[in-house]
């Protein structure tokens, strides 16, 4: 055990800090804002694909696929400096994290070079189309439709929930090709451009009243290239697993980044004076201790993670850290809510909270910011699901 | 980073493990606490396996180990519930007499120790139950070639049968530790939650002792500050332990018990309960070991990782006493059943050296003072 990592692995992060420094974007040129989880402004494309050519975009990829083959070490303190300096990867989070990485591990060939590379340098945007009204939680019983027919597929059915649909290029679509099978093995991934006929989004807002972000999304026969199946015909449950996976993976340090900026915004806060001396309350000071403690331990659970798998060992942690850090930003956000009280009545967003390389949702009053933190606990896997998923797979308990 | 135990630290874990499963079974622990046995016979087990010794200096004849090791052999001494003076000897005198002697006269003090032929304890607290030195009253006035001195000192951790103590008190306006033996105080022991775990209240009042056992120079705050650092993570260290023992009971006995013709660990609400076990015994042992790494460097957040080791065990054992005991049924209501061996050592865990709302309370002042900065 030791607190700090390898001369490699600092170099990297120096190399990559020198990077930054010459590459980051002017800050003048960031005023045009992404209108939704689908749409990157040109400024922020051109500087993600140059994250891309210079193979900093996802640095464990290949050369070819935007990356240098870093260690796990190194994506580590890759997102240290990306999260140091309030610098999002890509403001197409779901094109990038999830679509463009499932044809990349899922994909042909030619998918990846058709599809996946131009998402990953934000020539593309894409949506995740997993969730239906009749299927959340039991995403594996879907019920839209895809059938078949010759070199293509006719789709029916719907989605909801599409994060950034409405202003995506593509979709990647959980469909039920097999409806006379089990659930989880009638299932088929496809890609599906958005403005292909018959193809309809609505979107429409959330809890926290700002530009719509979720969109519900209909079929109506629509056409889909046979040749845009990714993975094999019914083994779409694989992708589905292999894709949330993706998503899991590093995700504690977003958790982490997200709790720890939250943090620092609380405590300066209150060393302002913020809640009329709330600071001086025994029970916000208690409450923020606890808070604390959260973010060390999924700092700390979250490296031994890494330190897991880079000797090779199983890790069965992704849900302990997706619950705990998203319960955690809960907690915290709910603790300085209820400290400040009746100053927390105005939803004003405090001057200042907003960094211009991250995606707007970081500037949010305390009200807003609270209700954000459900997007945690509900979305990749409500709360209760990752309990679920703890007690069976981690822990040995019958399914019940 | 790597935030793992070595090979080395994986092997020194099983091979603590095999020593305790056999020579600390519950049995022992269940004698103790029916009064039929006191924990010397184990205690000299340990002593001939040079426990004492273990992570005391080279200097003083210890074999140098370091604290993350050390906090290896706390957990599982915790999940074993063993009684005895380790815990008081080897995490609490050891490292005062270290911090507070100069470094001559402590490896003379620690040698015997280290051979385990004295035993030791401190004495702190006060009746505030804060461990924080700023409170001490107790004083020592010279008296010729002696001191004497005068205070009360409570919650001492085998304070009726340590061989010495060292003792916070007030000479001149500083801060002093000095060394008593055990048996020139009257101590007096209450009835203990945990009967392998015992404290007692004892009375200085007019105890004379030769000036040379007063130790170091100077005022001793930070020196006893650093060492009751070392003390809360051990003490977070044990009380981990104890919560890993009674989620491995609880989480076998859900697999096995059949009500309504299924496990009960099918029925959701009692997963969610482990579930919620798991997660704070894992949020409290990153934490611990976090503080016996930074206390292993003399790391700068060593103050900050102490506590939050010590509140993130507080946490966890509130879950795990709780959920593991109604999970448990009517069985775990019993004497007989094992499970109150654990219970007891995990609840002594939040009750002493600061509780859990404490520590929360001092992270909280730390983060904002250096939000400050
Ligand atoms: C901000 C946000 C963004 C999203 N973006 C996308 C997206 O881009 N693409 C997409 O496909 N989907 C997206 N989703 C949808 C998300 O995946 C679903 O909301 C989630 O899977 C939960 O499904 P549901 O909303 O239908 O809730 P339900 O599944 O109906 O759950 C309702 C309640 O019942 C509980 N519950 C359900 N099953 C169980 C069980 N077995 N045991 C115990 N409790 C249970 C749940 O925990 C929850 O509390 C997004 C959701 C949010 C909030
Ligand atoms: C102080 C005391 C006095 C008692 N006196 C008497 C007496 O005089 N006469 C008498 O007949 N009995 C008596 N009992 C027994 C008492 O009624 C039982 O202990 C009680 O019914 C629970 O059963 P159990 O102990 O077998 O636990 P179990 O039923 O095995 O339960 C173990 C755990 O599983 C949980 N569980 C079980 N089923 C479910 C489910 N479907 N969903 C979710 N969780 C579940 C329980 O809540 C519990 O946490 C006494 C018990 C106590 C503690």
């Amino acid at each position: 055990m030791r607190l700090t990592y390898t001369s490699e692995v600092e170099a990297f992060r120096a190399e990559f800090s020198a990077w930054l420094d010459a590459n980051l974007p002017d800050p003048a040129s960031t005023t045009v804002r992404p209108r939704s989880s689908g749409d990157i402004p040109a400024w922020a494309r051109e500087y993600q694909r140059r994250m891309f050519d210079d193979g900093w975009l996802v640095p464990g990829y290949p050369p070819e696929f935007g990356g240098r083959n870093a260690s796990l070490y190194e994506q580590a303190v890759y997102w240290e400096e990306l999260g140091r300096r309030r610098v999002t990867q890509s403001f197409n989070p779901q094109g990038l994290g999830i679509v463009s990485a499932s044809i990349i591990t899922f994909g042909t060939e030619e998918q990846k070079h058709r599809w996946a590379v131009p998402i990953m340098r934000a020539e593309r945007t894409a949506a995740l189309g997993m969730s239906e009204p009749g299927a959340g939680s039991d995403l594996a019983g879907l019920s839209t439709r895809a059938v078949l027919d010759g070199d293509r597929f006719i789709v029916n059915g719907q989605k909801v929930w599409t994060s950034g649909a409405h202003h995506a290029d593509v979709l990647l679509a959980f469909v039920r090709t097999d409806p006379d099978v089990p659930k989880h093995k009638g299932i088929s991934a496809l890609i599906i451009e958005t403005d292909t006929p018959g193809l309809e989004r609505r979107p429409f807002q959330d809890i926290t009243a700002r530009q719509p972000d979720f969109n519900e999304v209909f079929f109506d026969d629509v056409e889909v290239p046979a040749e845009n199946l990714v993975g094999e015909l019914n083994d779409g449950w694989r992708v589905c697993t292999g894709s949330l996976a993706h998503e899991r993976e590093m995700l504690w340090i977003l958790w982490s980044q997200g709790l720890d900026q939250m943090l620092d915004a609380m405590l300066s806060q209150l060393n302002d004076g913020a809640g009329a001396g709330a600071a001086d309350d025994p029970v916000v000071l208690d409450g923020l201790g606890s808070s604390i403690m959260d973010s060390w331990s999924l700092r700390l659970l979250g490296q031994r993670q890494l330190a897991r798998s880079q000797r090779g060992l199983h890790v069965a942690d992704q849900s302990l850290l997706k619950l705990l850090g998203s319960e955690a930003q809960q907690k915290l956000a709910l603790l300085m809510l209820e400290s400040l009280g009746p100053a927390a009545l105005d939803r004003t967003v405090p001057p200042g909270a907003q960094s211009p390389y991250e995606s707007d949702r970081s500037a949010l009053s305390w009200a807003d910011r609270y209700w954000f933190t459900f997007a945690g606990t509900i979305s990749g896997g409500t709360s209760e699901i990752h309990r679920n998923i703890i007690a069976e797979r981690v822990l040995g308990q019958p399914r019940g | 980073m790597e935030f793992e135990f070595t090979e080395d630290q994986l092997e020194l874990q099983r091979a603590v493990r095999d020593i305790l499963d056999a020579e600390a079974p519950p049995e022992l622990a269940r004698a103790v606490a029916d009064g039929q046995k006191d924990a010397a016979d184990f205690w000299q087990t340990l002593v001939g396996l040079e426990w004492p010794a273990m992570a005391l200096p080279e200097e003083a004849d210890g074999l140098g180990y370091g604290w993350v090791e050390l906090a290896i052999v706390l957990e599982e001494s915790g999940r074993h519930a063993a009684p005895g003076p380790f815990m008081s000897t080897v995490t609490q005198f050891a490292p005062l007499i270290a911090e507070a002697a100069g470094p001559g006269q402590a490896a003379e003090l620690l040698a015997p120790v280290a051979a385990g032929q004295t035993t030791g304890t401190i004495a702190v607290d006060e009746g505030a139950g804060t461990w924080d030195p700023a409170e001490v009253s107790a004083t020592g006035r010279r008296s010729g070639d002696d001191l004497v001195l005068e205070g009360t000192k409570h919650y001492v951790l085998d304070g009726a049968t340590a061989d010495e103590i060292a003792v916070a008190v007030r000479i001149e306006g500083e801060l002093r530790v000095v060394l008593v033996p055990g048996s020139s105080v009257q101590a007096v022991e209450g009835i203990p939650v945990d009967p392998g775990v015992r404290h007692a209240t004892i009375t200085l009042d007019g105890v004379r002792v030769p000036a040379v056992r007063l130790l170091g120079d100077g005022d001793a705050s930070d020196a006893i500050r650093r060492a009751l650092e070392e003390s809360v993570t051990a003490v977070a260290a044990v009380t981990l332990g104890a919560c890993q023992r009674i989620f491995d009971i609880i989480n076998a006995y859900a697999k096995e018990r059949i009500q309504f013709g299924v496990p009960i660990g099918s029925f959701q609400a009692v997963k969610h309960k482990l579930a919620n076990m798991y997660r704070d015994i894992e949020r409290a042992r990153v934490l611990v070991y976090y503080a016996a790494l930074t206390l292993a460097e003399d790391h700068p957040d060593r103050t900050l990782a102490a506590s939050m080791a010590k509140a993130a065990a507080g946490e966890a054992q509130r879950r795990c006493v709780q959920d593991g005991l109604q999970l448990a049924g009517g069985i775990g209501y019993t004497w007989e059943h094992d499970l109150h061996l654990f219970l007891r050592r995990a609840k002594v865990g939040e009750l002493h050296f600061g509780s859990a709302s404490q520590h929360r309370r001092k992270v909280a002042r730390l983060a904002l003072q250096s939000s400050a900065a």
